[in-house]
Order: C-alpha cells, then sequence, then structure tokens
C-alpha cells in the first residue's frame, strides 16, 4: 500500500433502531407505574437515585442500558446535566468512576459480567483501594447458564478478593428498584463501590414498579464541582495502601454490614418456624419458592412455612444475622450457585466458631457448578426436604417429587418409542446473508489447498467460524487478544501467526496487545480483521470506525488510519462477499512471509443492520411506484446432485434442503429458502470452489421504465420462440 | 377459590424467528385484560440463528390479593402450553421434562434443518412425523401448524400464525380479541400479522389431524414404444423402471434407452433376490449415472420450458414486473475436455486448478441470446458419444456392473450393496472426480477381493456409511 494517502471515512448509516418509546418512559414521574424489562427498570432506578454520570461497554445482556441512553441525549441527560459515556472497553468504563473518588458524585458503569470485570480489574482494584466519595454503581449481566455466550465463572471471587459489596437481589422488580437505588447509599457509606448482580434471564425479566419522580443530581455538567480536589492519601502508593487495606476490614465492610443489617436488606421469611430452613442468594430465591410450590410446599405467592433467609447482599455476609437464623435449628440448606461455594463456607465457618450445632447442606445435595434452574433446584431441595425436614413436608416433599420424575419419564419414553435418536441440537452461527461467512469460506478452501492451519480467534460473531460448518479456528482467549495469542504458534508450527478479529475486538484491545505487539516485536504475522461496523454480536453498537460517535456526531477514526500508524505497510481491503479476491488476498498475505504484520480486512456492513435499514427504503419506493429490484439465489432441483458440498462452505440458514420428488434421486437436494437475501455467498462458493452449476441470481425489476419494458416484451416473445415457457 | 399457579408456556424458536415480538404482544395481551404476567427469555448468542427459548406466565386470576410470584426458568412438569416454531425444538422441550401430560403443545409441522443434518453428504435429515406422533402421544393435546401452506411461505408471519394458536387453544384466560388488540398496539405490519393471527386462531379450532404421510415422489411414464419391455419387470419395479426409461430418452434417444435395457437384462438374468431388488436399485442408479451431467446436460435443464416461470413465482413476480436471470456456471477443465473427443481434449488449458482461479460466468440465461446460447449447447446432444466424459463413464459404468454381476453369483446381498455403492458417482468438478476415484479403489481388484465375500461386504457396507457421512467430521 502506498502510504499516506489520505483514506476517506467509512460511514455506516445505522438503521432504524429507535429507543424513542424507552426513553419517553424514562421519563416518567412519581406515582406512575412503570412496566418493562428489568435492564429498563434498573435504568430509570438510576436517574431517580441521582447519578451524575453513567458509562459501560455494550455486552449482553446489559446492552439495552447503554442503547437507550444513547438515544436519551436531548430528552434526559442534556436537561439534567448528566454525562453518558458509551466507552471504548469495560477498562475505560471502570476509570469513569474515578470521578467519584475525591467528589460527592454518583456514578454507575455496566457491562457483562464476568469478562467485562476482568478487562476492567485493573481500575475497579485501584477503586477499592482508594475508596469512593460518591456512590459508585457497578452494574453487571452475570452471564452464567444457559442462553451465556462466555466461559462459565462468576464476578462473586472478583467481589471478595477487592472486597466490593455485591448485590445479588431477589427478583421482584420493586424489590429490584429500591435495591439499586440503596446501592448507591451502601456505597457512600462505606467508601466502596458496589456490585449489582443481574443474571441473564434476570435482565429480560418483564414486571412493574411504581415509578419516583427523576433527581437531578447534586454536581452535573449544569452545576459543577466547587473545586479540583487534592488528597494524597487517596493515591495508591504506600503508605497509604496500606493504609487503604486496613481501612477496608476496619471501617468499609463493617459500614456496610451495618447498613445491612440496620435497613433489613437481608430479608428473613420465618414461615412456620422448625428445626430446618434455607438460605439462599437472592437470584436464586425464585427458584426456590418455584420448587418448593412443585413440591406442595408453597403456594402461587410463595406464602410457605419453611422458613427462609434471603441474601440480596452475598458478599459480605453479616454473621450475626446467620448464626441468629441458625440457632435452634438443626440443619439448613444454602442454595448457592457457581462454585467455589464461598457462602456456605462462610456459614460453616460461622456456626463452627459459634458453637452452633446446626447441620450445613448446599452442595451435597445440589449440582456442584452450572446454573440453578427451578428442575436443578427442586431436585436439590427434595432431597434436602426428604432427608432432614420434619412430617409431613418430607414426605410431600418426596412424593410430589417421584410424581414429577413419573410424568417426565413417561412423556420421554413416549417420544423414544417414536424417534430413539437424541433431536438435533442447534449451535449458533452466522446469520442469513452474514458477510463474515465469506472469510471463513475461503480459509477452509485454502487449507484444502496446503493443509490445516493455526488460526487464533476473537471475542464476536467471528467465533462462529470455528464451529461447523468451517471448522476454522483453534483458539480463542479474549477480546482483541487473538492475534497476541498466536504469537508462539504460528513459528512454532512453521506458519505465519494467523488470526482473525472482528473490527469491536481490534478497537477494544487488538490494536494494541494485538496489532502493536506484533509489529515492534516484528512478527510474520497474518490479521484478518472483520469490518461490519458496528458491535454487532451486542446488538450494533457504534464503534470508533463507524464513522459516527456513540451518539451520532461524525468521527473520522479508520482502521487503515491506525494500523499505519503503527507503521503496518501491508493492508489489503477486501469486499467480503467477492470470495475469489478475498482468497487471493488471504494467499499473498499468507505467502508474504518475512514482512512483518500483514492485514487482510473483509469489508461489508452487518446484514442484520443492512436490512433492517433497507427493508422500509424498498417497501417505500414499492409503494411510491418507483423502480425497485429484488433479489433473490436460487437452485435448480433437475440440476443439483444432492451431495451438499455447498453446504459444507457455507452454513447459511438459509440455504437448505429439500426431499426430491424424482425418484431417481438419493438424498435430498439444496434448495434457497425465501429468507435469503441475495448476498451472493452460495454462488460465489460454488465458482471458487468448482462445485456445481445448480446456483443462480434471480432479480427482479418492479416498476420499471417504458424503454425497459418494451425491451421485456421483445425479449419475452423471443424466448417465448425458443420454447422457454411452457 | 384463588388459583393454585400461574398458566406457564414455554415458547421455542430459532433467532430470527421474531419469537421475541410473539411474547412482547403475549406480556401486552395480559396487561389488556387485566392478568398478572410476567415473561423472560435467553436470547445471549442464541440470536443468531440457535435455538432460542422464552417463558411467559400469566396468573389466571385479576387483582390477586397478593402479587403472584413468577419464575425465571420452566420446570418440568410444570408447563402448560410448549409452543414452537420448529417440530424438533417441540421435541427437545419434552426431552427436557417441559412436555408432560398437562401441556398443550403447539407447533409447526415443518423442518428446519440443523447445521449437522445439512453437512451430511446423505441424508442427515430427522424427520417431523415421528416427532410429532410422539408430541402428539405424549402431551395433553396437540395443535400442528402446517406453516408454509397456512402463510405461502412467508416465514415473517409465522410467529403472528403461532399467537393466534395459542389465543385460539384457550389455555390462557386472555381473550381473541385482546389478542388482536396487542397485535395493533405493537403497530408493525399490523394487518399481515392480523392476517397470520387470524390462521392460526382458526387452527386451533380445527385442531386437523396429522397429515397421512407421502413419499413426494413423482414418477413418469415410459417414453412410447417401451410398455411392452416395462411388462417384463415385476410390478413393482414398474413405476422406477418407466421412470428411469422417461429420463433417458429425455437425456439422450432411444438407443440409449435400449442400452440402459440391455444392462438391465443382464443383472436381471442374476437376480434371486426377494422382489427382484437388485434390478431395482440397479435401474434405479444405472438411470441416475446414465444422465450424468455434462455441460450439454446442464444447458438441456437450464433451458427446460417453464423454467422461468418457476423462478418467477419463487420471486412471486407479478406480469409487469422484468425477470433478469444470471447462471453461475464455472466450466472447469473436466467440464471443457469433458465435451471434447479425447484427442482433442488435451488442448484445454489446465489452468491452476486452485480455489478462486479459472473463468466465471454469470450467464444472463433470461435474455434472448443468453438463452439462445444455451439452447445451441442443449442441442448439441449428438456429439456427445463422441466426448472424452461419455467414454470415462460408461467405462466406470462397465466396471461397476461387472462387479454387480461378479457378486450376484456369490451373494445377493452384496450385490445389492454394491449397486448402492454408485452413490459415489455424484456431484461435479472435484467432488466427482474424488467421488469416482473412491469407487474405483472399491471395485479394483474385484474378482480376488470376492474370495472373501465377507470381509468384501463389510468394506462396501463400510464405504457406503462414509458416502453418507460429514466428510469434515474428522476434523473434530
Amino acid at each position: 500500500m502506498d502510504g499516506g494517502a489520505a483514506i476517506p471515512v467509512k460511514k455506516v448509516a445505522v438503521g432504524d433502531r429507535s429507543f424513542a418509546e424507552e426513553v419517553r418512559k424514562l421519563q416518567m414521574g412519581a406515582g406512575e407505574e412503570f412496566h418493562g424489562e428489568t435492564i429498563l427498570c434498573v435504568t430509570k432506578a438510576l436517574l431517580q437515585a441521582g447519578v451524575s454520570y453513567i458509562g459501560g461497554y455494550p455486552g449482553a445482556p446489559m446492552s439495552h442500558l447503554i442503547d437507550v441512553m444513547a438515544d436519551a441525549k436531548n430528552e434526559i441527560l442534556d436537561p439534567m446535566g448528566i454525562q453518558f459515556e458509551q466507552s471504548a472497553s469495560e477498562a475505560a468504563a471502570a476509570s469513569l468512576l474515578s470521578a467519584s473518588i475525591h467528589y460527592p458524585m454518583r456514578g454507575a458503569v455496566t457491562w457483562k459480567s464476568v469478562v467485562g470485570t476482568n478487562v476492567a480489574s485493573d481500575a475497579i482494584s485501584n477503586l477499592a483501594s482508594t475508596g469512593v466519595t460518591g456512590g459508585s454503581l457497578i452494574l453487571i449481566g452475570e452471564d452464567y447458564g444457559e442462553g451465556s455466550s462466555i466461559m462459565q465463572e462468576r464476578t462473586h471471587a472478583f467481589a471478595m478478593k477487592s472486597s466490593l459489596p455485591l448485590i445479588d437481589p431477589r427478583y421482584d422488580m420493586e424489590k429490584i428498584v429500591d435495591l439499586t437505588e440503596r446501592a448507591f447509599e451502601m456505597s457512600e457509606v462505606s467508601n466502596l463501590p458496589v456490585f449489582f448482580q443481574l443474571r441473564i434471564r434476570a435482565c429480560h425479566m418483564t414486571g412493574s414498579f411504581v415509578a419516583k419522580d427523576n433527581k437531578v443530581p447534586r454536581y452535573s455538567t449544569r452545576n459543577p464541582v466547587p473545586r479540583a480536589e487534592y488528597d494524597m492519601t487517596k493515591i495508591v502508593l504506600p503508605p497509604a495502601s496500606y493504609a487503604h487495606e486496613k481501612h477496608k476490614f476496619e471501617a468499609r465492610l463493617p459500614a456496610i454490614r451495618e447498613y445491612v443489617r440496620e435497613n433489613d436488606i437481608n430479608e428473613i421469611f420465618p414461615g412456620a418456624g422448625g428445626p430446618f430452613g434455607i438460605i439462599t442468594q437472592g437470584g436464586a430465591y425464585s427458584m426456590v419458592i418455584r420448587a418448593l410450590r412443585q413440591l406442595g410446599l408453597a403456594d402461587a405467592f410463595g406464602n410457605t412455612e419453611v422458613p427462609i433467609m434471603v441474601l440480596n447482599v452475598v458478599y459480605p455476609l453479616v454473621p450475626e444475622q446467620i448464626t441468629e437464623f441458625m440457632t435452634a435449628r438443626e440443619s439448613v440448606l444454602v442454595v448457592e450457585e457457581g462454585n467455589p461455594n464461598f457462602i456456605e463456607t462462610q456459614i460453616a465457618e460461622y456456626a463452627h466458631r459459634a458453637r452452633i450445632d446446626c447441620a450445613i447442606h448446599g452442595k451435597d445435595v445440589l449440582p456442584m457448578a452450572g446454573e440453578y434452574t427451578v428442575d436443578t433446584v427442586r431436585a436439590g431441595v427434595a432431597e434436602y426436604m426428604s432427608d432432614f425436614a420434619p412430617e409431613p413436608y418430607a414426605a410431600t416433599a418426596g412424593s410430589r417429587y417421584q410424581a414429577t420424575r413419573g410424568a417426565v419419564d413417561t412423556a420421554n419414553e413416549i417420544l423414544r418409542d417414536h424417534m430413539p435418536e437424541p433431536l438435533p441440537a442447534r449451535p449458533p452461527s452466522f446469520c442469513t446473508g452474514c458477510p463474515e461467512r465469506p472469510i471463513f469460506a475461503a480459509m477452509k478452501l485454502l487449507m484444502r489447498e496446503r493443509g490445516p492451519m493455526h488460526v487464533s480467534m476473537d471475542i464476536g460473531c467471528n467465533l462462529f467460524g470455528s464451529l461447523p460448518p468451517f471448522h476454522v479456528g483453534n483458539t480463542v482467549l479474549g477480546y482483541g487478544l487473538s492475534l497476541a495469542s498466536g504469537t508462539m504458534v504460528g513459528p512454532a508450527l512453521d506458519q505465519p501467526v494467523i488470526a482473525v478479529m472482528g473490527d469491536g475486538g481490534f478497537w477494544h484491545n487488538g490494536v494494541s496487545s494485538g496489532a502493536i505487539n506484533a509489529q515492534w516485536n516484528n512478527y510474520d504475522a497474518v490479521l484478518v480483521i472483520l469490518e461490519n461496523g458496528y458491535a454487532a454480536a451486542t446488538g450494533h453498537q457504534r464503534l470508533p470506525s463507524s464513522g459516527e460517535t456513540p451518539v451520532g456526531a461524525a468521527s473520522e477514526v479508520t482502521i487503515e488510519n491506525a494500523l499505519k500508524g503503527l507503521g503496518v505497510k501491508w493492508i489489503k481491503r477486501v469486499d467480503s462477499y467477492d470470495l475469489p479476491q478475498t482468497i487471493n488476498a488471504l494467499r499473498d498475505a499468507l505467502d508474504a512471509r518475512g514482512s512483518q504484520l500483514r492485514v487482510v480486512i473483509s469489508d461489508n456492513e452487518c446484514m442484520l443492520a443492512r436490512q433492517r435499514r433497507e427493508r422500509p427504503q424498498k417497501a417505500q419506493a414499492m409503494k411510491e411506484g418507483r423502480a425497485v429490484t429484488q433479489e433473490r439465489f436460487g437452485v435448480d432441483p433437475e440440476v443439483c446432485t444432492g451431495d451438499h458440498s455447498c453446504m459444507r462452505l457455507n452454513g447459511c440458514p438459509s440455504l437448505s434442503l429439500k426431499h426430491s420428488a424424482d425418484p431417481l434421486k438419493e438424498t435430498p437436494i439444496a434448495t434457497v429458502e425465501d429468507s435469503c437475501v441475495a448476498c451472493g455467498h452460495c454462488g460465489e462458493v460454488a465458482h471458487a470452489a468448482q462445485l456445481c452449476p445448480s446456483f443462480y441470481r434471480a432479480e427482479g425489476l418492479f416498476n420499471a421504465g417504458p424503454l425497459r419494458r418494451m425491451a421485456h416484451a421483445v425479449n419475452k416473445r423471443l424466448l417465448s420462440m425458443m420454447g422457454a415457457y411452457e | 377459590m384463588t388459583a393454585e399457579r400461574p398458566v406457564a408456556a414455554l415458547i421455542g424458536a430459532l433467532g430470527g424467528q421474531g419469537g421475541g415480538v410473539l411474547v412482547d404482544w403475549l406480556v401486552t395481551a395480559a396487561e389488556k385484560s387485566g392478568y398478572p404476567a410476567q415473561a423472560t427469555s435467553t436470547p445471549g448468542v442464541a440470536q443468531r440463528t440457535g435455538a432460542t427459548t422464552y417463558l411467559f406466565e400469566l396468573f389466571p386470576e385479576k387483582n390477586p390479593a397478593q402479587p403472584p410470584l413468577f419464575a425465571l426458568f420452566p420446570g418440568s412438569d410444570d408447563i402448560d402450553l410448549m409452543a414452537a416454531l420448529e417440530p424438533t425444538e417441540a421435541g427437545r422441550a419434552l426431552e427436557r421434562g417441559f412436555v408432560t401430560a398437562r401441556t398443550t403443545v403447539i407447533t409447526a409441522t415443518e423442518r428446519t434443518y440443523s447445521t449437522a443434518e445439512k453437512v451430511a453428504a446423505g441424508d442427515g435429515t430427522v424427520p417431523a412425523r415421528p416427532v410429532l406422533d410422539g408430541l402428539s402421544q405424549a402431551s395433553g393435546d396437540l395443535i400442528a401448524l402446517p406453516m408454509k401452506e397456512l402463510t405461502g411461505g412467508v416465514s415473517p408471519q409465522w410467529n403472528a400464525v403461532l399467537f393466534g394458536a395459542i389465543a385460539g387453544s384457550g389455555v390462557f384466560p386472555f381473550s381473541v380479541d385482546d389478542c388482536r388488540d396487542a397485535i395493533r398496539g405493537k403497530g408493525v405490519a399490523v394487518d399481515q400479522n392480523l392476517k397470520g393471527f387470524e390462521q392460526g386462531v382458526e387452527q386451533a379450532r380445527l385442531k386437523a389431524p396429522l397429515p397421512e404421510e407421502e413419499d413426494g415422489l413423482a414418477y413418469n411414464g415410459p417414453p412410447p414404444g417401451f410398455e411392452a419391455e416395462l411388462d417384463q419387470y415385476p410390478e413393482r419395479l414398474r413405476p422406477i423402471i418407466g421412470h428411469a426409461l422417461a429420463r433417458l430418452a429425455d437425456y439422450q434417444d432411444d438407443a440409449y434407452v435400449r442400452l440402459f435395457l440391455d444392462h438391465l437384462r443382464t443383472v436381471k438374468a442374476l437376480d434371486t433376490s426377494d422382489n427382484m431388488t437388485l434390478t431395482g436399485e440397479v435401474a434405479k442408479r444405472l438411470a441416475a449415472w446414465m444422465s450424468f451431467e455434462d455441460v450439454i446436460r446442464v444447458a438441456q435443464l437450464k433451458t427446460r420450458p417453464g423454467r422461468l416461470d418457476r423462478i418467477r413465482g419463487e420471486l412471486e413476480l407479478p406480469d409487469d414486473a422484468i425477470l433478469n436471470l444470471r447462471d453461475y456456471f464455472k466450466p472447469g477443465h473436466a467440464e471443457m475436455a469433458g465435451f471434447l473427443p479425447s484427442w482433442l481434449a488435451w488442448m484445454v488449458p489446465k489452468g491452476s486448478g486452485r480455489a478462486g482461479s479459472g473463468w466465471s460466468l454469470h450467464w444472463p440465461t433470461s435474455s434472448a441470446w443468453g438463452f439462445a446460447g444455451l439452447k445451441l449447447l442443449a442441442g448439441r446432444k449428438g456429439f456427445r458419444r463422441a466426448g472424452s466424459q461419455y467414454g470415462e463413464e460408461h467405462a466406470a459404468i462397465g466396471r461397476w456392473l461387472d462387479a454387480i454381476r461378479a457378486a450376484a453369483t456369490v451373494d445377493m446381498d452384496l450385490a445389492v450393496q454394491t449397486a448402492k455403492a454408485a452413490i459415489w458417482a455424484r456431484g461435479y468438478g472435484m467432488v466427482r472426480r474424488e467421488g469416482m476415484a473412491t469407487l474405483d479403489r472399491l471395485l479394483d481388484g474385484w474378482t480376488e477381493k470376492l474370495g472373501d465375500p465377507a470381509a468384501l461386504k463389510a468394506k462396501v457396507d463400510q464405504s457406503i456409511i462414509l458416502a453418507h457421512a460429514n466428510p469434515d467430521a474428522d476434523i473434530h
């Protein structure tokens, strides 16, 4: 590439994705009934608590908060003087809380955990040491269990090692909103930033609460802090750092415990008393209650005779509360998701120190790790009740549990009689028309030519390339880390370092840990950047290279400029749907051994975003009688021989199978379904891999002009003469 | 008397099928009718075409004294309604305990195949019918929705049809009108969605039994003049042989049909299998093989009368819209050389053979001149017998038939399996070359291999399994 030439800023026109309705709801006043998903209710709670600033990095299940805030500039943020940032990474988001170290400003940041917390950990640890003056809230979407896209870990350990309170609320909307507001008070009385954790399903839960007025923050862009403050004890250096640690255990955590006790943050439902009981995390409470109801021990409103203690704050625990609950009980069941079982072991320690003779059950009857669903909790609670609860509870729980098992087994036996094989699973994959699909077809074809290559993958949609049908991608290590994670692999295999990264990963961390590192160390490396214009996997948030700031103003950051600034000379941008161009660029990059970092940018907008924008435009044009084309691909059923080689280089949801009516065809044939968006990849693959001549591209032209129509009539007559019509 | 439990619905959809909108409608309908309700979901990465589930719970009592407690997870044997936009998703819910005798199941009957099913080189598909039968017997009630039939294949309405069926099933206490209002209130594609909704309501009312299973095969009758030949075969085999004769007459000419019959007769003479299974298998595979798709055949198929209209139908083009059709051809060395006699074939340049190289054509078949070009090529049938591919294919067919006949004298089952091994003669280009090479290796040294029929049978069986499997499976 020639250096220095101006690179035009690519601007993606963000599709029609409006959060106006949500923004309107966030302006509700006192006494109005607010109805919505938890994540939106929590956003409202932040405004009711008088936050001065909000920030975060989008990631399911917390993206919605950021999407809505980015749309709320005129109606909420500016009038109230609230600052908002969609940060470039979770580390940047966590760093925002620095504003609350000296100044009594309330602030909230959010991300997906545990991954986001890992990225943010440097800032959080420093913040936990220094302590805060203004209430500081870290809202985390605990992406643990079904539907999660990340490694299965919990944030609990992180809260403990940094001595940060961890709120795990009972999933009742009033409770969640109340605890969100109280979290700021907890932070202020303890000088500790507070983690507030919501599981995936809890974030998407619908519910309602009675709104309060939004509170204008004390300090804001409309009312600045009077002066900059300096305090040497707030710098994390000796001797202050030792004092910080001492302060955590002598003042801050005790202050939290006192607040929790005084304000009844943890809840006790005494039931009918008795020698048994359940201690549960707030977030697992609804599972426990549903399990009890199914076992005949609770009603539909949660009324139960079983004594229950609900820990809405799971760190720090309040030992006196717990020993009080255990006193006079022969046993308790601790319902705690994940492992290590921090709560259970701490409770055991409290019982031991207080010499309380209460047996502690938990992981002996509940699964060692993994998400606690209604079914897993019910099995554990049933076992505990049968073995340790007094009658009639034990007998009721036991027989009800068996009845459920019987009903489930019967249904399964019936299905197996008809269908002996287990039914197919559906791992996620690239969407119809995804521009990230072709690069993996290209890599798979290149591997057929030159043998297997080790490819390091990144976080984001690109990771689906490592699943069937592509099987391209050997490791994944973290966001923006694909290039760095390949550096010791390439030379060991006598191949270049080969890494795939999305544009999101590039800006998050890839530019520093990946590109700078490789360039500086002079590595023989090929980096493939999939530039689709958005943080697509989390809901199409803008990126530095989207050509727009998070709130829609123009921006001139480009991937090429960043790379050129580092001295990267070999950069090729390819049209992602052009398979030969992609294959040739990859081949060239792989063969340019020894020329430092080579970058192939595979460029095309996320198809979901593009369709969201173009569909209404086309519909409008059609309505107005303007010329419109509609395209799709197709397969000639007679030509397809049904060997499915096209499927193994594609994986498009709209490229499917159907059973042929031709008795001579033994296997199902390929078919293109109506959902096709005419990206052309199936045709390109058939071409590039020389598969078959079955594919065609059909374009319908509506509302054509008179000249085109006349030509069409002549053409039709000629075709008719050649016998094209029946 | 107060209700004992919420009414729970588990909804299984695939990313992009509109499950989220459906749940929005349900929540709105509950709000409008005044019943407490809660919904939750696990989109996560599943929004990208994977399986997604939604849980909707409604308390069947207005203004209860206490707020009811809803759950975030479905509980086994605690689901009143399992609604799925895909039958195996309903089946998977059953496997997980969410369909029991108390459950009403509403499901689309059409399969949406998973990647694992698509990548098998043979038939990896899971049939819908046994799953539906299992669901029907294991559940309290089954409402089957033939979505493609109902919506004319327009998938965006599937969630509306499902919503209609849910409303019509009576599992929830809200009225059908509350549901209609929910669709209107959402304000998106209202007319289209209401139309789908009414279809769903109607289906829930009809509760049509599952349709009779059909094989969906369409047999063509024999070409004129071959009826007497056909009568020499058992009645059971006549449809497939008649179809084979029709195929070859269309492919080439009557002489070619007779060549087929000559081959088949030699097999029939040795066939002692029950119902003449061997003859049937050979007829089917020999006809498929003899109508191997060379450039002439492809040109013939692409210029079939009615093809352009069929494609117009796929796009739902009105009469005044213009169709612009581009066929994707990439004639490689094998296809070009195969067209020419072997003494000329060497002249065709070999090219690099690398992926992404070679000659790409986006042929304008809908234009008069593009069509004429293909028509011209399709008319070159007479040259086919002189082409090098013809010679090679028929030599391979000869080796295969020899192997079948030799096997038939030793073990009839082996002969049938050998006939089935012709599955390797499939595809185009590289796929075909590799398949034919595999078959050649299997048939190589056949006479000696026949000395140990058991071992050979195992080898042939293995080869057939391999032909049907996913060739990339060893990557794992």
